[in-house]
């Protein structure tokens, strides 16, 4: 698909120099090569979302083709749901949480590693390799980890007294969360330092000379040139991080399925049950839209803390 | 939070008149505080991979019934990984490399011509199309594969692996094409120009000029769409329902919910294999991905 497109307008090229070109000619090549991109988006994004603004007018049994036109009383009953407004009190202390763990722990990793002297490219891959260790191998091994019978942090737990001996602690109401928060956090705070250690690695090293030689001490080197660096960066990360935990399911789906007794049960791992489990595909898709309507408040923001397009040459 | 605030706290006390600590007690404080925080993420990261080898590697009876920090030469096997000769798992992890390789080759393709596109063509609103790139970050699986399942079983590409590969391409879409984007702009355009001066064709001119120069920020495309489409989960779980045609995530997650089928030696040696690509990646193409995040993040 890509590539007739640029060979159509490889044609276009031969009949008429590229200098004799008027602009629309350009402009039409333009369009040319991003509409693959359109079209994708086209199809995954805005036909999906105008979809379910439109599903979630009518009641939907999943199995029966028959749609009940219903208005906003979708929209009704979740809003009157106590589920819901549980699940947005969960889903905030997920996202809360888990921005909050994972920007302090990756800005640490980024930090440390980026002052180390030996063993920095090495201890970098180590890090690197939590992220891409892919979710649901986290997830395996952490349902090993935490069985009852053998699982390696399940006995440390209980030696601790955190928990009982044959308590599963992903299945226990006081602890589902917080684990499920550091679990996620595992992985995902080297997103945070992947961000940062770019950045940090682009401050010229004649800064802190500088100030060494004007006597500054570290913490007031790094709150005067590295701190002001990062703080733009850092902004981003916890902007993305923010929306995307907002609106995580594997992690939590795949470690708990939203229990025990709903402990873990975010808007997006609700809007699953609804739709798949209580056959409400209408209220499903109400959900979604609320979690869409979050989503733009989130991209709203990004634009205005950080307009990406300003830095690139066009 | 940081190390340097752990070293703040001796500064303080001098600044305050109070104990005066050398510069070199500091500078050995600072030492301890940056090593041991190293060595303290390094042991929290790599303990649990750890663990994963060591059991992936142990009879898989002694996996359940004993605890032991160490392997034991008795114990050990390759016994486990025979879980990859029968069964539902290499059907799985077979439809996780289809996908993955589909969205590598739609992503690097896709990407690479708009990014040609985007940096080689003026045309107006392509800021404005830019930014509306950049939506992509804020689409959620879980928002958009709410609606795509019923959408794509009325049109048949329910249970199809053609369908996740178009959708994982499309959440990859605004990485892959900023940092095309981005790269072919650090290209000089002067190179192209003396090709069609040569009566090169701007299909010719991209295909042998600009393609070979943008092999690092095709290799970092790649793999960020490996990283997307490797790590999936929820788009699969919607998508595929079937247990035929699903991938590794959905597929061993259904197993251990039905029969309870926890053989943790099985599913360690499985989960091993599954690491080792990214791991590898990691190590090799390190620069790769962190000039990709340069690029993006500049």
């Amino acid at each position: 698909m890509a590539n007739e497109t640029v060979e159509s307008t490889a044609t276009t090229d031969r009949r008429s120099v590229r200098g004799r070109l008027g602009l629309d000619g350009e402009a039409l090549w333009g369009w040319a090569t991003v509409a693959p991109v359109i079209l994708l988006y086209l199809f995954v994004a805005v036909t999906p979302i105008a979809f379910a603004i439109y599903a979630s007018l009518f009641e939907v049994p999943l199995l029966n083709p028959d749609w009940t036109f219903t208005g906003l009383s979708n929209y009704v009953e979740v809003l009157t749901m106590n589920s819901f407004w549980s699940s947005l009190w969960l889903g905030a202390l997920f996202m809360v949480g888990s921005t909050v763990v994972q920007l302090l722990v990756g800005l640490w990793i980024a930090l440390v590693l980026n002052q180390l002297d030996r063993g920095q490219r090495f201890l970098t891959a180590v890090a690197f390799t939590a992220y891409l260790v892919p979710t649901v191998i986290v997830v395996l091994v952490a349902l090993f980890m935490f069985d009852v019978e053998v699982g390696v942090l399940h006995i440390a737990g209980s030696t601790l007294g955190l928990w009982g001996e044959r308590t599963f602690a992903l299945g226990d109401q006081t602890w589902a969360m917080s684990l499920v928060v550091l679990i996620g956090s595992w992985k995902f705070s080297i997103f945070v330092t992947i961000f940062t250690l770019a950045q940090l690695r682009a401050i010229p090293d004649r800064f802190y000379e500088a100030a060494k030689i004007c006597g500054a001490s570290r913490w007031e080197m790094f709150r005067d040139i590295t701190l002001p660096r990062i703080t733009g960066v850092l902004l981003i990360a916890v902007l993305l991080r923010a929306v995307f935990m907002f609106n995580k399911f594997d992690i939590i789906w795949m470690l708990t399925e939203g229990g025990p007794a709903g402990a873990t049960t975010t808007l997006p791992i609700l809007a699953y049950r609804t739709a798949f489990l209580h056959n409400d595909y209408g209220v499903a898709n109400a959900m979604a839209v609320v979690m869409f309507v979050f989503l733009a408040i989130g991209a709203y923001c990004y634009f205005r803390a950080f307009d990406p397009t300003a830095e690139v040459d066009t | 939070m940081s190390t340097p605030t752990e070293t703040e706290t001796p500064s303080e006390t001098e600044t305050e008149g109070g104990t005066r600590l050398s510069y070199e007690t500091r500078d050995r404080l600072y030492h301890l505080a940056l090593y041991g925080s190293a060595a303290l993420f390094s042991a929290v990261i790599l303990f649990p991979i750890y663990w994963m080898v060591q059991n992936a590697f142990t009879d898989s009876q002694t996996v359940i019934t004993e605890f032991s920090w160490l392997p034991s030469p008795e114990t050990v096997t390759l016994d486990n990984f025979s879980v990859l000769a029968a069964g539902a798992v290499p059907r799985y992890v077979i439809n996780t490399i289809v996908v993955t390789a589909g969205t590598i080759v739609v992503v690097v393709g896709v990407s690479l011509v708009a990014g040609y596109g985007m940096a080689r063509f003026r045309f107006r609103y392509k800021e404005s199309f830019a930014q509306f790139l950049l939506l992509g970050y804020m689409f959620s699986p879980i928002v958009l594969g709410l609606p795509l399942y019923l959408i794509w079983s009325e049109i048949g590409l329910l249970n199809a692996q053609i369908g996740l590969v178009i959708a994982l391409s499309s959440i990859s879409m605004p990485f892959a094409v900023w940092l095309m984007w981005k790269y072919i702009q650090t290209i000089p355009e002067s190179m192209e120009e003396s090709a069609w001066i040569a009566g090169a064709s701007r299909w010719r001119t991209f295909w042998d000029v600009v393609v070979p120069q943008t092999k690092p920020a095709i290799v970092a495309c790649a793999l960020f769409a490996f990283a997307i489409a490797w790590n999936d989960f929820t788009f699969a779980q919607i998508l595929l329902p079937s247990q035929e045609s699903t991938t590794f995530a959905p597929g061993i997650m259904r197993l251990i919910d039905q029969g309870g089928y926890t053989s943790w030696g099985d599913i360690m040696a499985v989960s091993l294999l599954m690491t080792v690509p990214p791991l590898l990646f990691a190590y090799f193409l390190q620069e790769y991905l962190l000039k990709g995040f340069e690029v993006r993040t500049r």
